[in-house]
């Protein structure tokens, strides 16, 4: 199973973004567990995850979990604001999906 | 247009990444989040026990048994707010060394009581509740700086008693604390017995003489708030997140705005101030989300043609309800689009004018200093911010009804170039 954590300021927004995406893993077949949290939980949870997405307007934090992410080997990135705006469940899964396989 | 943007952003992400990555910044914004919840279980009964008309249904002598039935609750977490922040920052800062937290909170915790005056009308061995509150705060926030710093200093020097091999881990644990702990609160001591000798005679007066009345009679005029508010705007234009950047600076003072309007609300007494956290996070920033934007939500619904803006609409309206708003502000898009910019950035001034001069002049009541979850729909939170009273929430709908004719004509020519290109591609495909 593949573990996809987002993070956002509380995890409002993003948890918008991951019933899309928890609909878009079924419709594929794909084996995930999708969940957001606020950011001050982000690098706790940070190790449960294989990969860690950031909300574009928390993009200021990636600096801060960097060191923790790759620490843990798990790979970061900050979520397209495209894709964020659209809550496009597809697009984010896929580059997650990415990031995880490297 | 373009370099002058990315030059903007290049100023600005720095800006935001030094505000939000700051260690004592982090623990204050972390240490509120901490006494949140509490605030809140507080506020809904200051809400309950001031429900309107109530007095006039049961009487006036059973009223007056259901609020002071109903008093505890809000009595031991709101109005001591201080304390609760205190502990969190403690704990927060301390965590921010990888050492464990709640030794560092907890002496905070002591550290500022020791600090404060202990008697209470002559009487001594009693805490006054109200240094708890939001005129303890600025000295809490320090304190709690101070002694989670001095705490992990002495931690990390290591002196520190080692228990042997064997000696299960809580007693080691609580061993280890000890002398740092001791150390910490000993100078806190030194210090509050140094500040008797002076005129102020305690901290807590130094430091509300010094500071906090100075900051918190800034932070409450217009020009402060009308610059706080066009700042998160700013920020949020550039995809950063404007309030957690801004709030980590305002929130102490916003907070003890708050809190003195809720003594004097509680008490029944003139509210004091007008820019509180609610007068923020109810009328402006936070109405209907970030920028205000759920009445462009309801513009869309009026006039969007295009399927853009419909499909937005349908992704942006259900979350808007709640406040959250990130779809319409990276869908729109809000983020960097120079037609945007304009109502933007006009909007919140002009509506932190009319909410500020309808409190002034008493056509709607003052905040009363009731902390209501940010995601509470417009309508119900301005009628709960204002301690209950309709007229917040007629303004709120004022205020988006305004809001709604600055982004008219804007949202017009945006939907307008989305449904021509829209149609253009349709062409370009059928030809």
């Amino acid at each position: 199973m593949k573990e996809i954590l987002l993070a956002c300021s509380s995890g409002m927004s993003t948890s918008l973004l991951v019933k899309k995406m928890e609909e878009e893993a079924e419709n594929r077949g794909v084996d995930v567990r999708i969940w957001a949290v606020a950011q001050d939980k982000a690098v706790q949870e940070l190790e449960n995850a294989d990969v860690l997405l950031i909300g574009p307007q928390m993009r200021f934090m990636k600096k801060k979990y960097a060191k923790t992410a790759e620490e843990a080997g798990t790979p970061l990135d900050v979520i397209d604001p495209v894709s964020y705006g659209r809550v496009d469940g597809k697009a984010v899964l896929d580059h997650a999906l990415k990031l995880i396989d490297g | 247009m373009n370099t002058f943007m990315d030059k903007l952003e290049n100023v600005l992400m720095p800006v935001a990444d030094k505000l939000n990555n700051n260690r004592y910044l982090t623990a204050l914004r972390d240490g509120f989040m901490i006494a949140l919840p509490l605030i809140i279980f507080g506020s809904i009964f200051v809400v309950l026990a001031n429900l309107p008309f109530l007095d006039l249904l049961i009487g006036e002598e059973a009223y007056a048994t259901y609020q002071s039935a109903l008093g505890p609750a809000s009595a031991a977490t709101l109005s001591i707010m201080g304390a609760f922040v205190i502990i969190g920052i403690g704990t927060k800062l301390t965590q921010s060394y990888d050492i464990e937290g709640i030794f560092g909170g907890v002496a905070a915790f002591a550290a500022f009581l020791i600090l404060t005056p202990q008697t209470v009308d002559d009487v001594s061995g009693v805490i006054p509740t109200s240094v708890l509150g939001a005129e303890g705060m600025f000295v809490g926030i320090f304190t709690a700086f101070i002694a989670a710093e001095l705490y992990r200093f002495f931690v990390q020097k290591d002196w520190t008693i080692k228990m042997p091999a064997g000696v299960p881990e809580a007693v080691s644990r609580s061993f280890s604390a000890l002398i740092p702990i001791t150390m910490t609160l000993s100078i806190f001591l030194v210090i509050r017995i140094i500040f008797s000798y002076t005129p102020f005679d305690t901290v807590q007066n130094f430091i509300y003489t010094i500071i906090q009345e100075p900051l918190t009679a800034l932070g409450s005029g217009l020009p402060a708030t009308i610059i706080a508010v066009l700042l998160i705007q700013v920020f949020w234009f550039f995809g950063l997140h404007g309030q957690i950047i801004i709030n980590s600076v305002f929130d102490p003072i916003w907070y003890a705005l708050n809190d003195e309007n809720l003594q004097a609300f509680q008490a029944g007494g003139e509210l004091p101030n007008i820019v509180t956290k609610q007068f923020i996070d109810t009328f402006l920033v936070g109405m209907g989300g970030s920028g205000m934007t759920l009445a462009v939500v309801i513009g869309i619904f009026l006039i969007g043609r295009s399927r853009q803006l419909k499909e937005l609409g349908k992704l942006g309206g259900p979350p808007g309800i709640f406040n959250v708003n990130e779809p319409i502000i990276f869908g729109l898009p809000i983020i960097m689009n120079p037609l945007a910019i304009i109502p933007w950035l006009l909007t919140p001034v002009v509506i932190t004018f009319i909410t500020y001069f309808a409190m002034a002049t008493g056509l709607v009541p003052k905040p009363a200093g009731i902390i209501v979850p940010w995601t509470t729909p417009v309508g119900l939170s301005g009628f709960l911010a204002t301690g209950n009273a309709w007229q917040g929430a007629v303004l709120q709908v004022f205020n988006m009804a305004v809001v709604f004719l600055i982004w008219w004509p804007f949202l017009k020519i945006l939907d307008k170039s989305y449904y021509e290109s829209e149609k253009k591609s349709e062409n370009d495909q059928a030809g």
